[in-house]
C-alpha cells in the first residue's frame, strides 16, 4: 500500500532526527504505511535534502547536532509554504512544541507513538487535519486567560500571542484541553463535526509569527520589548 | 495645704529627703526674700509725685460738731452715717496774673467720697464717678474751677468727706493751682489706678473665656475651669458699679464686690490642682468665709458686706495667699520647674502687696493710703493665664512632635515589616521550592525510577521485547505525567483529566480497548483553587492503576470513565468512576493468595493498596467493587483538597 497525494504521486516525507534508533523506528512505521521517506540526521543534511525539492511533509526534531529545528521550520515555511510541518518530541512539552508552532509547525508527533498512530497522524496532517493535544490546547487557553495587561514580567514559557483568537476558537481549545472529542465539542458548541479541524488549522495559523518584523511587532505589543 | 507639705517627708527615708528639701527650699526662700525687697522698693518708686508747689495742707476740720485745725493727709473716724460728714475748710491765694491757663482743684486720694466747693459753690462731687467710689482703686479727682468763682487774693475751699465704714475716712493733701500744673500728676494716677486695672480686667476676661473653652473641651482637667471662674469673679468685681450710700438697693452688687475671699480660695484650689495634687475634701472649708460674706451680705444688705469683707474677707485673702505660697513652695521643692518658680514669685509679690495694704489700713505705715494688692493680684492672674496659654501651646507642640515621631515610627515599623515580609516570602519560597523538590523526587522515585531500574534488570537478564518495552513505556508515561502535573491548571482538574484521556486513549488503542468518556455535567468536577500538582499526580496515578488493572488482569474490552458532580447539601464534590467489563478479581484479602495465581493476585493487591493509600493522601475516598461482570473503581473527591500530605505526614 502506497500513500498517494491528490496527483497520484507518492507522499514524500523529510524526517530529521539525530538519534538513529528513533529515526529507524519512525522511518519503519512511515515506510510501512506507504510513504516515501528521506531521513536526515543533522540540519545540514536536511537543508541539502531540500535542494532536491520540497517534501510534502517535514517531521523534525528540535535539538539537532548542528542547529535548531526551529530554523529549519522557519526556512521551510518561507520557501515551501505548502509543506506540512510537524515536530518530533520525546515528551510533547509545550516549551518546544509551542515555539515550533509559532514558526509554522502544526502539532507534534511523540517519538514513542505506536506505529499505527504515527501513520494515522501523518495521514490526517496531509488531509488537512492539524492535530492538537490536550496539553498544548491547555497551554494556549491558559495564556488567553492569564495575560495580565500590565504584568511586569511575561508569563513563563515561550512567547505566544493569543490576541487574534476568536472566542469560538478559544471555546474549542477549552474543549480539547478538557479531553472532549471533536464530536463532543461540535455538539456542545453547535458546530458541525467536520468544521472543527478547520478551526484548529486556523488556530495554528493565527499563532504563527510570520516574519521577523512581525515578531518584533508582536513582542512590542506584548510589552516584551520597550522601544 | 499643710498636709501636702507633711506628706512628703513620710514617704521616704527622712535624712536624705530632708537634706534634699533643704537644698531646694533654702535657695527658693532666699529668692523670695530678694523679691520681697525688690517689691518694697518698687512700691516706693511707684508713689506718684504731686505738684507740691500748690499743696494745701492746712485746713480746719469740723467733725462731730468739733472744729480744729488739721494738716492733710488726715484720717477721720469710721462712720456709717452720711449725715454731717467731716467738713474741711481751707484757703488759697489766687492771682489774676496766673489765670491764663485756668485753675483746678486736684485731690490725689480720698476715701470714700468728696464734695468740693470753692467760695461756696460746689465744683466736684466724686460720688458720681463710679471708679472713685471704689476704696480699693486709688482714684484721683480733678475739677476745673470756673474763673468767675475765683477772687483776686484769698479764696475759700471746703471739702466734705463722705465716709462709709468700716474703713476710716481719709483725705490726702489737696492741690489748687493752674490746671497745667495739676494735670500731669492727675493723668499719671489715673493711668496707674484707673486705666491699668481696667486693662488688666479686660485681659482677664479674655483669658477667662479662653480657659472656660479649654475646660469645656477638656472636662477631665478642672484646673482650667477653676481658674476661669476665679477670673470671671475678678472681672465682675472690676466692672460692677459700686453702690453709693445711702442707696441700699443693689445688694447683689455689694456682695459681688465682696467676693474676693471666694476668688482667692479658687486660686488656691487652682494652685493645688495645677501642681497635680488632689483637692482635699476639707478644702471646701476655705470657701466658707466667702459664702458667709455672700449669704449674710445678701440678706443683711449694706453695710454688712463691707463690714464682713473687712473682718472676714481680707484675712481670708491673706490666708489664701499664704496657703498659695506654701503650695508653690512645695511645688518648687518637688518639681523644680519654671512654672512653680514663676507662680511662687508672683504669689510672693501679691503677698507683699497684701501685707503692705494691711499695714496701710492699720495706719502702721503711711503711704497716702494707696492700695496695691488688687492691682498686683490682677497682674498675677494675667501671668498665670499667660503661663497656662504657654503650657497649652507647648502641649500642642508636643502633640505635633509626637505625631511626627509617630509617623517616623510607623514608617520604620512599616519598613521592618516589609523587610520581614520579604524575608518571610523568601523563606516561604525556599520552603515551597524544597517541598516541590521533595515531591518531585518522590514522584520520580515512585514511578520513573522504579521503571528504569526494572528496565535495567530486564536487560541484564537478557529479556527481549515486550517486558522491556512495557517498562520503558510506563517510564515515559510517568515522566510525562510528572511534567504535566507541574503545569498550572488553575484548580481545574478537568484540564489534567483531558490530558490523561488523550494519553490513555493512545495507550489503549493497540490493545483494541475502547475508552468511553462520559462527562455528566458541563463543568465536569468542581473547581478546586487549592488543587496542587501532587494532588493531580495522585489522582491520575489512581486512574492509571485502574486502567492498567482492567487491561492487564481483567481482560476488559471496554473501559468507561464517568465524571460527575454530586451535592449532598454540604457543597458539591466530584466523583470519577472507572468501570470495565472484564472478569473482575477477588477483593478478599489484599495479601497474596496461596493458589497458582499468587503472583498476579499479589500484584493486583499491591496495586489496590497503592490506590487506597494515594486516595487517602489527597483526602479522597476510593470504592472498589468487582465481580465476574466487571470492576468498578469509584473515586470520590474531597470538597477541599488537604494542604499537606495526609498520609505522609
Amino acid at each position: 500500500m502506497t500513500e498517494q497525494g491528490e496527483t497520484g504521486e507518492p507522499i514524500t516525507i523529510l524526517l530529521v532526527e539525530d538519534d538513529a534508533p528513533t529515526c529507524w523506528r519512525l522511518q519503519d512505521a512511515l515506510v510501512k504505511a506507504g510513504y516515501e521517506v528521506r531521513s536526515a540526521g543533522t540540519l545540514a543534511e536536511a537543508q541539502q535534502a531540500l535542494t532536491g525539492g520540497a517534501p510534502r511533509v517535514l517531521l523534525t526534531d528540535l535539538r539537532l547536532p548542528d542547529g535548531h529545528g526551529i530554523e529549519l521550520i522557519r526556512e521551510m515555511r518561507q520557501r515551501f509554504p505548502d509543506t506540512e510541518i510537524m515536530v518530533i518530541s520525546a515528551l510533547g512539552d509545550e516549551e518546544s512544541v509551542i515555539s515550533a508552532i509559532t514558526v509554522g509547525a502544526t502539532g507534534y508527533l511523540l517519538k514513542d507513538a505506536f506505529p499505527t498512530d504515527i501513520a494515522t497522524t501523518v495521514r490526517d496532517l496531509v488531509a488537512g487535519h492539524s492535530p492538537i493535544s490536550a496539553s498544548i490546547a491547555r497551554f494556549i487557553v491558559r495564556r488567553t486567560q492569564g495575560a495580565a495587561p500590565n504584568s511586569a514580567e511575561p508569563p513563563p514559557g515561550p512567547v505566544l500571542n493569543t490576541a487574534k483568537l476568536t472566542p469560538r476558537e478559544i471555546d474549542i481549545l477549552w474543549g480539547i484541553a478538557k479531553g472532549f472529542s471533536y464530536a463532543e465539542i461540535a455538539s456542545h458548541l453547535g458546530l458541525s463535526k467536520q468544521t472543527v479541524p478547520g478551526h484548529i488549522k486556523n488556530i495554528y495559523r493565527k499563532l504563527e509569527v510570520h516574519t521577523r518584523s512581525e515578531a518584533v511587532f508582536e513582542a512590542v505589543q506584548q510589552g516584551l520589548i520597550k522601544l | 495645704m499643710s498636709e501636702i507639705a507633711a506628706k512628703a517627708p513620710t514617704t521616704a527615708p527622712p535624712r536624705p529627703r530632708r537634706r534634699l528639701i533643704a537644698s531646694r527650699l533654702v535657695p527658693y526662700l532666699l529668692l523670695q526674700l530678694l523679691i520681697v525687697i525688690v517689691t518694697i522698693f518698687g512700691l516706693r518708686l511707684l508713689q506718684p509725685s504731686d505738684p507740691e508747689d500748690f499743696a494745701l495742707s492746712d485746713f480746719s476740720a469740723r467733725e462731730d460738731g468739733l472744729t480744729r485745725p488739721v494738716t492733710l493727709p488726715h484720717f477721720t473716724s469710721s462712720r456709717y452715717s452720711l449725715a454731717d460728714p467731716p467738713f474741711y475748710t481751707g484757703a488759697f491765694t489766687f492771682r489774676n496774673a496766673d489765670a491764663a491757663s485756668g485753675w483746678s482743684v486736684y485731690l490725689p486720694r480720698f476715701s470714700n467720697a468728696v464734695e468740693v466747693a470753692v467760695n461756696g459753690v460746689v465744683v466736684l462731687d466724686s460720688r458720681r464717678d463710679a471708679n472713685a467710689n471704689r476704696p480699693d482703686r486709688n482714684t484721683p479727682e480733678i475739677a476745673a474751677i470756673p474763673a468767675s468763682l475765683l477772687r483776686e487774693g484769698s479764696n475759700e475751699i471746703t471739702v466734705r468727706l463722705f465716709v462709709w465704714g468700716p474703713l476710716k475716712g481719709f483725705l490726702d493733701t489737696v492741690y489748687v493751682g493752674p490746671d497745667a500744673a495739676m494735670r500731669p500728676a492727675y493723668e499719671t494716677r489715673t493711668l496707674l489706678f484707673v486705666t491699668l486695672p481696667v486693662v488688666f480686667s479686660a485681659w482677664q476676661s479674655i483669658l477667662a473665656v479662653i480657659l472656660a473653652i479649654m475646660w469645656l473641651m477638656r472636662r477631665r482637667e478642672p484646673v482650667y475651669g477653676v481658674l476661669a471662674v476665679a477670673m470671671v469673679l475678678g472681672v465682675v468685681q472690676a466692672f460692677v458699679p459700686p453702690p453709693v450710700p445711702p442707696a441700699a438697693t443693689s445688694r447683689l452688687a455689694a456682695v459681688l464686690l465682696a467676693s474676693a475671699p471666694t476668688e482667692s480660695a479658687l486660686v488656691v484650689m487652682f494652685g493645688v490642682l495645677f501642681f497635680g495634687w488632689r483637692w482635699p475634701r476639707y478644702g471646701a472649708l476655705l470657701f466658707v468665709p466667702g459664702v458667709v460674706v455672700f449669704v449674710i451680705g445678701l440678706i443683711g444688705g449694706p453695710p454688712l458686706p463691707r463690714i464682713l469683707f473687712l473682718v472676714l474677707g481680707i484675712p481670708t485673702v491673706g490666708l489664701c495667699l499664704f496657703l498659695m505660697a506654701c503650695v508653690t513652695a512645695t511645688a518648687v521643692v518637688r518639681r523644680q520647674d519654671a512654672a512653680s518658680f514663676t507662680i511662687g514669685c508672683a504669689v510672693t509679690i501679691v503677698l507683699v502687696c497684701w501685707i503692705q495694704d494691711m499695714l496701710t489700713v492699720l495706719e502702721i505705715v503711711s503711704n497716702d493710703r494707696i492700695f496695691v494688692s488688687r492691682l498686683s493680684y490682677s497682674a498675677m492672674l494675667v501671668a498665670i493665664g499667660a503661663g497656662l496659654t504657654w503650657r497649652f501651646a507647648r502641649a500642642l507642640n508636643q502633640v505635633d512632635s509626637f505625631a511626627g515621631q509617630l509617623v517616623t515610627r510607623v514608617r520604620e515599623a512599616e519598613q521592618r515589616l516589609k523587610a520581614s515580609f520579604a524575608r518571610e516570602e523568601e523563606r516561604a519560597r525556599a520552603a515551597a521550592l524544597a517541598n516541590e523538590r521533595t515531591r518531585l523526587m518522590r514522584d520520580l522515585h515512585d514511578g520513573l525510577g522504579g521503571q528504569l531500574v526494572s528496565i535495567v534488570a530486564l536487560s541484564e537478564r537478557g529479556h527481549e521485547g515486550a517486558s522491556i518495552t512495557d517498562a520503558a513505556r510506563a517510564a515515559l508515561k510517568d515522566l510525562r505525567l510528572v511534567i504535566d502535573s507541574m503545569d498550572d491548571i488553575g484548580g481545574d482538574l478537568m484540564l489534567a483529566l483531558g490530558s490523561w484521556r488523550e494519553r490513555t486513549t493512545a495507550q489503549l488503542r493497540p490493545h483494541d480497548i475502547t475508552l468511553d468518556w462520559r462527562v455528566a455535567t458541563p463543568q465536569g468536577v468542581p473547581l478546586h483553587p487549592e488543587l496542587r500538582p501532587w494532588h493531580v499526580i495522585q489522582i491520575v496515578r489512581i486512574l492509571d492503576e485502574a486502567v492498567t488493572n482492567a487491561v492487564k488482569h481483567a481482560q476488559a474490552r471496554r473501559i468507561a470513565v464517568t465524571i460527575d458532580t454530586f451535592d449532598a447539601g454540604q457543597g458539591p464534590y466530584g466523583v470519577i468512576s472507572v468501570t470495565d467489563d472484564g472478569q473482575g478479581f477477588a477483593l478478599k484479602g489484599f495479601a497474596p493468595a496461596e493458589n497458582g495465581e499468587a503472583g498476579r493476585n499479589g500484584q493486583t493487591a499491591r496495586g489496590l493498596r497503592n490506590m487506597k493509600s494515594r486516595a487517602a493522601r489527597c483526602g479522597a475516598e476510593l470504592d472498589l467493587s468487582s465481580d465476574a461482570s466487571g470492576t468498578r473503581v469509584r473515586l470520590q473527591l474531597p470538597q477541599r483538597f488537604p494542604d499537606s500530605d495526609m498520609a505522609a505526614g
